[in-house]
């Protein structure tokens, strides 16, 4: 059992802290105060902060502060960030107009 | 859908590598970039290359970045621009959009060459316009020929701040200071060296408090830090700056990777999420490789080599070698990249405080703290020798595996050995003629060319200048020390530019005699 999977250890309270209100993820404008409350509040993996605060969900998708968010976690768990699983990758890797990515290419399946 | 023998991601220096690597066996290759213009960071790298002759050393990094460029056409390579891969799926289908489509493509091979981002921090006022990368301020520079601000801090004293830090002096930019929370200069010792002889200071245990402005940077604060990183209160120091430059490490864009269900590992000494992979790049999963940033943080140089490994690997892989050729191909390979990481600054020394030199001599500590040798430390190194008339002075004091000047030299006053990164010594009985190309060979612009006493009271010391305008002949200015500030009246004696120099122009000053160990730059009054 390592440090993420037991649930019911006692982190502490959250405690407001100066600099809480440092923008961290710049796309969706999240605060480290928020980040580190919602680590209270029971998100302990970036696969919970990103759907509870949408931390790393922007424009950038993470490529900006998801270093910087890890190190905020792990700091308020008290591991290390290598202990952190990184956030899922998925398609579309770059920001992509829904239009674009709708507009599947006929040439490449006419080649078939 | 279509299909090719081969599909790289990315045309940097690792995947245009790889790519001419296959293409020259015959494979059917395209390489994909979501860039307009090819060569990844290369040709953002006006600087010249270290290494040796093979590792294509005193070459500039954008002349490399064509060199391949041409070598990946003529081998027939298919180099696709503005193409950003979205996707990387099962059985190696590349999902790329091209134009205002999106488009499949299968790969009976994937090599994967994406390379790195820059990593942030953050303080109060990070998001203030003028605050940027680095990178991009050396993307503004030197592919869009931009000014990102007219007074610079740069934080950062790795390699990329400093060689950054000086190529914005180059575009007329003016650098306040690098400032750094780690103790020690990151970087080649050279390259703080030729940026601290121009008068720019180094705050090492510094970091930023606070970035000031209302709609723009203003203003920076930064102060000292202890040794948990914590600010030291009442060590504020304040710059008026426009633009504050962040080089504070980069991160493997490894996402394609994991994407595509390679096993991955978090290794800070990587530089963070890489794929699992051999030295040859192999990764988790059969036909999908690694090459370059993406695997591990390290250089240009290495990349290549790296790239040229995934090729090699990707061949065999496809059958268009054999597993004797792979082997034979890869031990090649193997001892090139070996010979770049050594000396002190090799992967395995990362973070390592080094106190001693190869040769058993100490390290100058001003050097890792102020960015420049002190005097009473240079007399100890071997390349700092004195003699009649005009000779070499090679201010290279640490392990670097580089070695052009030994072949620079055709009186071979000049010697390495067998060993590339052992610190270039002067040989005893040779002749200098004063002609010049160690001194424009030397990527760290470590290498000086002084003659002590020139019978009349005076000395002439010959530089690596790099500035333009050039000071004209007979233009009167100050000597600069090493430490930047001035020691002496100079006069520019000549200014050559040759092109064997490669646009490094050798300025050469008359100085008071007993300056002539002291003098290392020259600034028009």
């Amino acid at each position: 059992m390592n440090a993420l999977s037991d649930r019911s250890r006692d982190i502490g309270p959250f405690v407001e802290k100066e600099g809480d209100d440092l923008l961290v993820c710049r796309c969706e404008e999240i605060t480290k105060g928020e980040i580190r409350k919602a680590v209270h509040d029971g998100m302990w993996t970036i696969t919970e902060i990103r759907r509870y605060l949408r931390a790393g969900m922007g424009l950038c998708q993470g490529q900006t502060c998801s270093k910087l968010v890890k190190g905020i976690v792990a700091r308020e768990l008290g591991i290390s960030p290598a202990e952190l699983e990184p956030a899922t990758s998925r398609a579309p890797m770059r920001p992509i107009e829904m239009r674009v990515f709708a507009e599947e290419s006929k040439e490449d399946h006419d080649e078939n | 859908m279509k299909r090719y023998d081969l599909i790289i991601v990315g045309a940097g220096p690792a995947g245009l590598s790889a790519a001419i690597e296959a293409a020259k066996r015959g494979i059917k290759t395209v390489v994909f970039d979501e860039n307009s213009r090819p060569g990844g960071q290369l040709f953002k790298q006006i600087h010249k290359f270290f290494g040796s002759k093979e590792h294509r050393a005193k070459i500039r990094g954008y002349v490399i970045g064509g060199q391949l460029l041409d070598e990946a056409r003529k081998s027939g390579v298919e180099v696709i621009l503005d193409a950003t891969v979205i996707g990387l799926y099962q059985d190696r289908e590349v999902v790329v959009k091209l134009g205002e489509a999106i488009h499949h493509f299968k790969g009976n091979a994937v090599i994967v060459a994406t390379g790195a981002s820059e990593n942030m921090i953050n303080f109060p006022g990070w998001t203030l316009p003028g605050v940027i990368g680095a990178g991009a301020a050396q993307t503004m520079l030197n592919l869009h020929g931009v000014l990102p601000g007219k007074r610079v801090l740069m934080l950062g004293s790795g390699n990329v701040g400093l060689v950054v830090s000086f190529q914005l002096m180059q575009c007329g930019c003016e650098v306040a200071a690098i400032v750094d929370a780690a103790p020690r200069v990151g970087g080649y010792g050279v390259h703080a060296s030729k940026v601290a002889r121009t008068g720019v200071p180094f705050y090492l245990s510094h970091t930023i408090v606070k970035a000031e402005g209302y709609d723009h940077v203003t203003g920076v604060t930064i102060a000292e830090v202890d040794e948990h990183f914590s600010f030291i209160p009442g060590t504020e120091k304040h710059f008026d700056v426009d633009t504050i430059c962040l080089a504070v490490g980069l991160s493997p864009m490894s996402q394609l990777l994991k994407m595509a269900g390679c096993k991955m590992s978090d290794d800070p000494k990587k530089g963070g999420q890489v794929p699992i992979c051999d030295t040859y790049g192999r990764t988790s999963l059969s036909g999908i490789f690694a090459a370059g940033d993406v695997s591990a943080i390290e250089e240009a140089s290495s990349a290549m080599i790296e790239g040229r490994m995934a090729g090699v690997c990707a061949a065999e892989y496809l059958g268009y070698i054999d597993e004797e050729e792979e082997k034979k191909e890869l031990a090649e390979l193997d001892d090139a990249l070996n010979g770049l990481r050594q000396g002190m600054f090799a992967p395995g020394n990362r973070g390592k405080a080094i106190e001693k030199t190869e040769e058993g001599i100490d390290i100058s500590k001003n050097l890792l703290k102020n960015g420049f040798v002190a005097e009473d430390e240079i007399e100890r190194y071997p390349g700092v020798t004195h003699r009649e008339g005009i000779h070499p002075v090679i201010e290279c004091t640490q392990n670097i595996p580089c070695n052009p000047c030994q072949d620079a030299c055709r009186q071979g006053c000049i010697s390495i050995g067998d060993k590339i990164t052992s610190l270039p010594i002067v040989t005893k009985d040779s002749k200098c003629t004063g002609c010049g190309m160690c001194v424009a060979s030397c990527s760290g612009q470590a290498i000086f060319l002084v003659n002590e006493d020139c019978g009349d009271g005076s000395a002439t010391v010959t530089l690596p200048y790099e500035f333009l305008p050039l000071p004209e002949e007979g233009s009167k200015g100050i000597g600069l020390g090493r430490d930047g500030k001035k020691v002496c009246d100079a006069e520019v004696v000549s200014v050559r530019s040759l092109d064997v120099y490669d646009k490094t122009n050798l300025l050469t000053m008359r100085v008071p005699k007993e300056y002539a160990m002291k003098a290392r730059f020259f600034r028009k009054a």
